[in-house]
């Protein structure tokens, strides 16, 4: 088999790629999404459709999408940063205002301004989430405290007295989903259609016997943290734990090709999918062949989806008539979803139609993350095989990777139905807007226009692939994408559940789950305090903001800290808490704008995809890199024993250290060459949004998204253009294809390899000091390689906060 | 001839230093030095800070002259540390080359004719052989020597036997024989015949001998790098490769900051970039990667080891089994008689004189030791033995290993000693009979590891005699430490399995191998191996041969054949078969001391990155400046000089090695972490901060 020429091995390969190819689409791309619309239809119609209010016999908006008001009459919503009008549905985005940007100063100070014109007797401190932009610029809510701080205005407005409006307040308050997820809340658009209610005597309330005192509620702080904040914390810790050996467990057997309890539906559609394409099971490849094959794969889907955004116009599924892809961006995009980056150039909402998302997008989904599992497993048999060739074959791999994330997919789905998130073929819905406004050219708006579509089902598997690409612009901010807490939970659990688990499935396959466990407690060691500085830094607000009279500490039902850029339902801890989740792994989803959060919180993101993705990491990249870090640290550590390093009894020789020298240094390289061509040239350097050093790491933050594949980014950054289009593609290229290339070959030379048996003189790898020191080359190797570059970005940009006196917390 | 001793010392040796110093600066020639790229990028680095000093000095450069002009001159000391370090390492194993080149001087051999047919304890005349120089022997040619001949290259005795001192290559003063056929027939050119004579096949062409293989790995001259010290140099030049990149493309960042973000302050000059670049680089390791390859090969010969690679030091870092030979390694070469069993109602006087008897003419030493405790523990001196001194007729019988026994026969009388199963066969074989009283006794003798002999007179059974092994003091010990290392070892015996379990228990060793062919060695060999483990003996046999070039480590004794020596990959000059465990140590502080500076080299970085930073960007971010933790004022200059001096400071340790004591390798990771880990990180931070403060008091 070794001896076979490329030529001949591409030859045997093509016909099984695209056979392949072609069902999985069928699967995942109609088969998939179209069972749970059906699903969803059935079960959840509403919920499905938008979750559209119908008031007094007529649709009146939806409970998930915020409006716009700016009659002191009604409630205020957050601000919006849609254009050309606030809470233009079909323009998800966030303001993505850098904290130490004058312009976001300047903006919150306006709103103070008109909080006060509206109101000049109130002098209280203004909730922070008044003032700030949300996250999707739709967000629906305010914290329960911007509710009770707008009442005596309202109250005034309307001729009602105060006590009515509480009342009326307290009814309308969300609370915690299920009594721990979330924040509490109030949903505007349902409050001010209370408030016109009771003006008009549709309703009534038992009015408060006196002003409104709020309870302290909020200021139980544990090290820093809001009690219910901890709670939330720790029950992710929980569930995560309880799931890793059921979906570990699960993972191997089906790899192994033993019986599970979804044996009788999976295996006849594995059967089916094998046999078709004319693979035989048990037709092992060697690396070079595993290579060519996952190759040859990933280069049909490439080419498919980028000719399917030229011609989407001409294609069926394309209710809002969007026209066809310019071709960098196009290419950008395919390369993006299939490296399983989802880096996304493009706006959900009006740059690609449902089939683009569907068979194309959604499908790249399935297929990067099973790329990325299928080569993780052939690493695995590189160690736990004695003395072989062959790694497994990619096929089957690739197949039972798919067999593993669509039925995890399909649950997620549903869930994510129930919760709000829209599963439909219909076109957009429009809308009234309760209070029309003027959009910027003056012009009156009068409607809003609600995106829908075939969102659950794409937005399971992006999570669970740790794909990251949204189906709306403003991805798991967007209420239609991540409706409410509970389902902002179930999508973070989704993100690491096959990276946590896979570390499960490691060990067993190598035969000691201990070791499996060493590298997870090793990957949690650097997540824990990475995830600390990120709660620190957003809890701790922005000190721009106290001079201006806004209130961002824990009070009474009022998400503290830094709300620039993020969704109410969720505050500041579950954001930062989701971004470094999604930073940590490949996922790149977003349910906070990065490059609002404090310099501090968005170092903890860079650092994040810089450590290569290795903590939890892409389903199956995250473990391999993971693995090819354990190979440096055990090498060197092994020279410290006196004895060639091994790991996992296989001798790790020069050509073995070769290539994961090489697999470390790539992806710093790509990251720290693209961000210096990037700022020395002007088409680089126009795409800066945020001024300062903050703008610099717009940047970096893109380059390393892009060569880690993760896919998040600090938005402002005008990423569709010539250059970073194709620069950006040309480093997810690299940062994934280069690197999986390598770690076929590792494999391919580990395989061949006997194993030592383990004794006193060997170092024992899941013992706690070599997990420390694991840890600790990780760190250092990340830090060295980009402690200047930082130093230069979020570093300098916080001690510059630090120095104007502005003292942080 | 003991010029290889003092060559040991190499204190000893005159202009060490001296040439080492001038040796630092030939190596400065980048042809040379690109073979050493971490140390390679550094001298790019010392050139280009040359040239912009001299720009300087014109008057036009971002950085004034004095600060430029320092940071070359240091740059330059960097390189001239490391390659200082090399040189003096180097040093010490030519001065050892010397030593041993002065033996292979050209001399005079007595090549025999082709057509010489060799006579049977017979030396040849003068005209069977012709006068000719050492080096135009070829391989095959026969030579003939005499006593006060220089051997003048290595072979093997065809025919003779002499005693050879061979002190020039072990150092031992007594002179070992030296004979045809069996385990001794090697010799080695340089060596001088004291007595006898010998004709010896020579085994090796001139250049390719025994002597050419030493001199050529201590000059270095043929050094090949090891497996591991390739992968780290790989290792290195990648980590190498992102400092590279990350000075360079720090270059763009601060001119994006100083044009874009700030508006304020200067771009970092190349200065400090490159400055920058080699603090980060590891050149602590890279600089004394090469020195401590050649000083653990200096080590090695240090205590008269020989390997045809250095490969083999590092293998036997990694040796997970040790099969070690029992007579001579794990017990002292002979067994002891200790103790005397009369049986069948013989008397114990009887018996010892009978036993004396029957060993006198015994000259093996196990035959000595009855002697011995015959007149030790019941009073006979071998002459007062029953005044038979006096019996014309008593005719000796020697042992030979064909009838396994020997002893006397006076007059009629046959007194004979010997193994149990040919005494019991031959007492048979005269219609006697085998008590159980002495079945007995040979049957808990052998159970408990001993050697039973059995006594008789006119084949009848007198008794037993309980020869023991002597398990070598203080090994129990060593293997424990080896069990502690992860090593396991074997003990090959040719003794049954009852014998050699009970010595394996009494030694300690975790396993045996008993009734050892040469078949069931090599099978051994290939089980472990094949299980994946690394696999040491030493042997001197022919026998031994097959197994010696199977092995992963082979030690061949010097005074073992040919073939035994050829298959091995390393000969011990003093033939003493625990050196093995001396080797494994070698191999494993070789390694220890790679990955130690390793760790200590990268750990140095962190504090180099604070000392740096602050300063190189103070014109545009001033805010950076609470990362200058140690207040320091010559930030970069202080950095630098730190970086070049760690490696002047690490050479004694890179020569000697890190400490190593036997431990798991747990214990030997933890300490080392602290050592090397920590300790690096703690290091510089102390050591720049000294040397800013000297620098403040030597230029204000």
């Amino acid at each position: 088999m070794t001896t076979e020429t490329l030529r001949s091995m591409i030859r045997k390969q093509v016909k099984p790629a695209l056979v392949i190819f072609f069902l999985i689409t069928l699967l995942t791309g109609i088969f998939y999404p179209v069972l749970i619309t059906g699903i969803a239809q059935l079960v959840f119609p509403s919920q499905a459709n938008g979750s559209l209010i119908v008031h007094d016999g007529a649709i009146a908006g939806s409970a998930l999408i915020g409006q716009p008001f700016t009659s002191p009459a009604y409630f205020w919503g957050r601000p919006s940063a849609t254009t050309p009008f606030p809470d233009n549905a079909g323009s998800s985005t966030g303001s993505n205002l850098g904290p130490t940007n004058p312009a976001l100063a300047d903006a919150v100070k306006a709103r103070v301004t008109a909080l006060h014109a509206a109101d000049p007797t109130n002098t209280r401190p203004i909730p922070v989430d008044l003032v700030t932009a949300s996250a999707s610029g739709l967000d629906p809510d305010i914290s329960v405290a911007a509710a009770y701080y707008q009442v005596p205005r309202v109250a005034r407005e309307r001729n009602m007295s105060e006590q009515v409006i509480d009342a009326l307040v307290a009814q309308q308050i969300v609370h915690r989903q299920f009594g721990i997820f979330g924040e509490p809340r109030v949903n505007v658009l349902s409050l001010n259609l209370a408030i016109d209610d009771l003006s008009a005597g549709r309703i009534t309330v038992t009015p408060f016997a006196s002003t409104f005192t709020p309870a302290p509620e909020y200021t139980t702080l544990f090290f820093g943290i809001p009690i219910m904040d901890w709670v939330q914390l720790i029950l992710f810790a929980v569930v995560i734990a309880a799931l890793i050996i059921p979906v570990g467990g699960f993972m191997v057997k089906v790899y192994t090709g033993e019986r599970t309890f979804l044996s009788p539906v999976l295996e006849p559609i594995e059967r089916w999918l094998l046999t078709t394409s004319g693979v035989s099971a048990d037709e092992e490849m060697d690396w070079k062949m595993f290579a060519v094959a996952t190759m040859i794969f990933s280069l049909i889907g490439i080419t498919f989806v980028f000719i399917l955004q030229e011609v989407q116009q001409f294609l069926p599924l394309n209710p809002a008539a969007i026209g066809s892809v310019s071709w960098d961006l196009s290419l950008n995009t395919a390369i993006s979803f299939a490296t399983n980056t989802n880096w996304q150039a493009y706006a959900g909402e009006t740059g690609v139609s449902y089939l683009t998302q569907m068979v194309g997008l959604a499908v790249q989904n399935f297929m990067s993350a099973a790329v990325g599992m299928a080569v993780l497993i052939a690493f695995i048999y590189g160690f736990s095989r004695r003395s072989g060739t062959t790694i497994g074959n990619f096929w089957v791999l690739l197949v039972r990777s798919v067999m593993i994330l669509l039925p995890i997919s399909f649950i997620i789905a549903l869930v994510l139905v129930s919760q709000g998130t829209v599963q439909t073929f219909g076109g957009p819905v429009t809308v009234p807007l309760l209070n029309p406004v003027n959009d910027s050219s003056g012009n009156l708006v009068t409607t809003q226009t609600i995106p829908l579509g075939p969102a659950a089902s794409q937005i399971a598997i992006k999570h669970l692939g740790t794909n990251g690409g949204g189906f709306f612009n403003a991805n798991s901010a967007h209420p239609l994408e991540n409706p409410t807490p509970f389902s902002n939970f179930v999508e973070m659990l989704a993100i690491v559940l096959i990276g946590i688990a896979l570390c499960f499935t490691f060990g067993k396959m190598i035969g000691s789950v201990r070791k499996g466990i060493a590298i997870l407690i090793a990957m949690t060691l650097i997540f824990v305090p990475l995830l600390g500085l990120a709660i620190w830094s957003e809890l701790g607000g922005n000190p721009a903001f106290t001079p201006l009279g806004i209130n961002q500490s824990s009070i009474y039902s009022q998400p503290s800290g830094n709300m620039e850029g993020k969704e109410v339902r969720f505050g500041p801890v579950q954001s930062a808490f989701f971004s470094v989740v999604t930073t940590v792994t490949s996922c790149g989803a977003v349910n906070s704008m990065h490059d609002s959060f404090m310099p501090l919180g968005g170092f903890v993101q860079m650092v994040d995809i810089q450590l290569g993705e290795v903590v939890y990491g892409g389903v199956g990249s995250g473990l391999y890199c993971m693995l090819v870090f354990v190979i440096i640290a055990m090498f060197i550590a092994g020279l410290m024993v006196g004895r060639t390093p091994e790991l996992y009894g296989k001798k790790i020789e020069p050509y073995e250290m070769k290539l994961s020298t090489i697999h470390i240094i790539i992806p710093i390289f790509l990251i720290l060459i693209g961000t210096a061509i990037a700022v020395l040239i002007d088409p680089g350097k126009a795409a800066v949004f945020n001024p300062g050093p903050h703008g610099f790491s717009e940047i970096l933050y893109a380059f390393s998204s892009v060569s880690q594949n993760n896919g998040s980014a600090f938005a402002g950054l005008s990423a569709n253009s010539l250059f970073y289009n194709i620069s950006t593609a040309i480093a997810m290229f690299i940062g994934r294809y280069v690197i999986i290339v390598i770690t076929l070959a590792l494999a391919g030379a580990f395989v061949v390899k006997k194993i030592v048996p383990e004794g006193e003189g060997t170092l024992r790898d899941h013992r706690p000091l070599f997990i420390i020191w694991l840890v600790f080359v990780i760190v250092v190797v990340v830090a060295l390689s980009f402690a200047p570059a930082l130093a230069l970005g979020p570093i300098v940009e916080h001690l510059n906060i630090v120095a104007g006196g502005l003292i942080h917390v | 001839m003991s010029d290889l001793r003092q060559a040991k010392n190499p204190h000893a040796v005159p202009g060490l230093y001296r040439r080492a110093l001038i040796d630092a600066f030939w190596k400065l020639n980048p042809r040379t030095l690109v073979h050493n790229p971490v140390m390679f990028t550094v001298e790019i680095g010392s050139v280009i800070t040359t040239l912009l000093w001299l720009r300087a000095l014109t008057g036009q450069s971002e950085e004034p002259a004095g600060f430029i002009g320092a940071i070359s001159a240091w740059l330059w000391f960097t390189v001239l540390f490391a390659n200082f370090a090399e040189a003096l390492a180097e040093g010490r194993g030519k001065a050892q080359a010397e030593a041993l080149r002065r033996m292979r001087q050209d001399t005079i051999a007595k090549r025999l004719d082709n057509r010489y047919a060799i006579q049977k304890g017979k030396s040849p005349e003068p005209t069977d052989y012709q006068n000719v120089s050492s080096s135009t022997l070829r391989k095959g040619d026969l030579f003939y020597v005499q006593a006060d001949d220089t051997i003048p290259v290595d072979g093997e005795v065809i025919e003779g036997i002499a005693s050879v001192n061979e002190s020039a290559i072990t150092g031992e003063s007594a002179p070992v024989i030296r004979e045809s056929g069996g385990d001794r027939s090697a010799v080695t050119g340089g060596t001088v015949i004291l007595s006898d004579w010998l004709i010896v096949r020579v085994s090796a062409n001139p250049g390719e001998g025994f002597l050419d293989h030493m001199i050529s790995l201590v000059e270095g001259a043929k050094r090949q790098k090891t497996p591991n010290e390739i992968a780290l140099s790989l290792l290195l030049i990648g980590i190498t490769a992102i400092f590279v990149v990350v000075s360079a493309t720090l270059w763009a960042f601060s001119q994006y900051s100083v044009q874009t973000a700030a508006g304020i302050g200067t771009v970092i000059s190349v200065t400090v970039l490159i400055s920058l670049f080699v603090c980060l680089a590891p050149t602590t390791i890279g600089g004394l990667l090469s020195a401590i390859g050649i000083a653990g090969m200096d080590r090695l010969i240090q205590r008269n080891v020989i390997t045809t690679s250095g490969r083999a030091i590092e293998a036997a870092g990694d040796v997970d089994i040790l099969l070690l030979d029992k007579t001579g390694t794990i017990t002292l070469g002979n067994r002891q008689a200790v103790e005397l069993i009369p049986v069948d109602g013989t008397d114990i006087m009887n018996l010892a004189e009978t036993a004396q008897l029957a060993s006198l003419a015994d000259e093996t030493p196990e035959g000595r030791s009855i002697v011995v405790l015959a007149k030790e523990k019941y009073g006979l001196r071998g002459r007062s033995v029953g005044g038979t001194e006096t019996a014309p007729e008593m005719q000796f019988i020697p042992f030979s290993s064909h009838t396994r026994m020997s002893g006397v026969d006076q007059g009629d009388v046959r007194i004979r000693k010997g193994a149990a199963d040919v005494m019991f066969a031959t007492i048979l074989a005269h219609g006697g009979t085998i008590s159980d009283q002495l079945k007995g006794e040979v049957d808990r003798i052998a159970r408990a590891g001993g050697t039973p002999l059995v006594v008789t007179r006119d084949e009848q059974a007198l008794g037993v005699v309980y020869l023991k092994d002597i398990v070598k003091g203080g090994i129990r010990e060593r293997f424990a430490q080896l069990r502690k290392m992860g090593i396991k070892t074997v003990m090959i015996t040719g003794d049954n399995r009852l014998t050699a379990a009970t010595i394996a228990a009494e030694a300690g060793v975790d396993d045996f191998l008993a009734e050892a062919t040469p078949e069931s060695k090599l099978k051994l060999i290939r089980e472990y191996q094949s299980g994946g483990r690394m696999v040491a003996m030493t042997g001197d046999g022919t026998n031994d041969a097959p197994a010696l070039a199977q092995a992963d480590v082979a030690v061949a004794m010097n005074t073992g054949t040919q073939p035994a020596r050829e298959a091995a990959n390393m000969v011990d000059l003093d033939s003493n078969p625990t050196k093995l465990l001396e080797i494994v140590e070698i191999g494993k502080q070789l390694l220890m001391t790679r990955g130690a500076l390793t760790t200590f080299s990268i750990a140095n970085d962190i504090a180099k990155y604070f000392a740096i930073i602050p300063v190189a960007f103070a014109s545009t971010y001033p805010s950076l400046g609470v990362l200058n933790i140690l207040q320091l004022q010559h930030g970069i200059l202080s950095a630098v000089i730190f970086n070049a001096v760690i490696i002047v400071a690490l050479i004694p340790l890179a020569l000697h090695g890190v400490k190593y004591r036997p431990m798991s390798a747990d214990d030997a990771f933890r300490n080392n972490i602290v050592i090397y880990g920590i300790g690096g990180v703690i290091a510089p931070f102390i050591g720049i901060k000294i040397i800013d403060m000297l620098l403040i008091f030597m230029c204000g």
